[in-house]
């Protein structure tokens, strides 16, 4: 599985963390004739608003539809997979990843149990709310992330 | 394998909604027609921009220079050899949606309108009854002489073979 970026939302809607990965095929593999010719694109400032829009509209038609205890998992197109978690503080949080890849609900989950919490919660220094993605981009988290993210690639 | 089929919704191009249909009451929530509707514009509109989401980006054009020329000799019989310009896959959008309750499948035809299927979360197949239902609306819809096109679908025969096939696989 590859997974290509990752963002959070606070609960204004903002959004406070983005992350994206280079996929694994090197670039050098990329030129042979009639191989994979797939790169990155380069991910711009919009990207974190289409897709704060596009799971905001997501969610609300599905509470319409499903009651609302129902929740937003993941939508797939052909070309990518987009998995979304929502914590009762309306944090959101969303990744994307290839289409092979199975629900990732948990690992959001554990990402906000145990680099959330432990490292942007319980540091003292981080503040309240985190306009501009202060206190999130602190050392532990994104060393953290990283790591978790990489373990699952 | 026990796929229940909630509903199904047929989007037009534009973006409104043409077809309507609850086949299981209790799956879904009833909702008024009229947010049917904005369901229908609102999907639409996320759909598009789903399609430009896409992380990868599709082969670059200098890519595209450099080969050509190597190829055009030694290649002239594969499927690539004759289309230097090879067209890039078109966009694709939301293709399925998966929540707690249910899963929808979008299917969208070459010509913008598109199909949702509203099942429950068992995932078995539901892209060929997407393809069906879309059969039995070229048949019945497409080929009714009295249809116009991106209007409403009211038509009696596309109803009951709907239904019928519809029964069919929620009595499996």
């Amino acid at each position: 599985m590859v997974v290509y970026s990752f963002y959070i939302f606070d609960r204004h809607t903002e959004c406070i963390y983005a992350k994206t990965w280079l996929p694994p095929t090197s670039s050098s593999e990329s030129h042979a004739p009639g191989g994979p010719t797939t790169t990155l694109r380069p991910a711009s400032a919009d990207d974190a608003k289409l897709i704060f829009g596009t799971v905001f509209s997501l969610r609300n038609m599905v509470r319409k539809l499903g009651g609302d205890d129902d929740a937003f998992v993941s939508y797939r197109t052909a070309h990518y997979k987009l998995h979304f978690y929502e914590t009762a503080s309306s944090l959101r949080l969303v990744m994307l990843t290839d289409t092979a890849t199975l629900s990732m609900r948990n690992v959001l989950h554990q990402i906000y149990i145990n680099l959330w919490v432990e490292y942007v919660v319980k540091n003292p220094l981080s503040p309240v709310e985190h306009k501009g993605g202060v206190g999130v981009r602190n050392e532990l988290f994104e060393l953290g992330l990283d790591q978790f993210i990489g373990g699952l690639m | 394998m026990f796929v229940t089929v909630f509903a199904l919704i047929i989007i037009n191009k534009a973006g409104g909604l043409i077809y309507n249909r609850t086949f299981h009451e209790g799956g879904l929530h009833k909702i008024s027609t009229n947010d049917y509707l904005v369901l229908a514009g609102t999907f639409h509109g996320v759909h598009a921009i789903t399609a430009r989401l896409n992380p990868l980006k599709p082969a670059a054009t200098l890519n595209r220079t450099s080969t050509s020329s190597s190829t055009t000799t030694t290649a002239a019989t594969g499927a690539g050899g004759g289309a230097p310009f090879a067209r890039p896959d078109p966009p694709s959008g939301l293709e399925v949606l998966e929540t707690e309750n249910f899963r929808m499948q979008c299917f969208t035809t070459l010509t913008g309108i598109k199909f949702l299927l509203f099942t429950d979360t068992t995932q078995a197949n539901v892209d060929l009854t997407t393809r069906r239902v879309y059969d039995l609306y070229t048949d019945y819809v497409m080929k009714n002489p009295f249809y116009q096109l991106e209007m409403p679908v009211r038509c009696d025969m596309f109803d009951r073979k709907l239904g019928s096939y519809i029964r069919e696989i929620n009595n499996r």
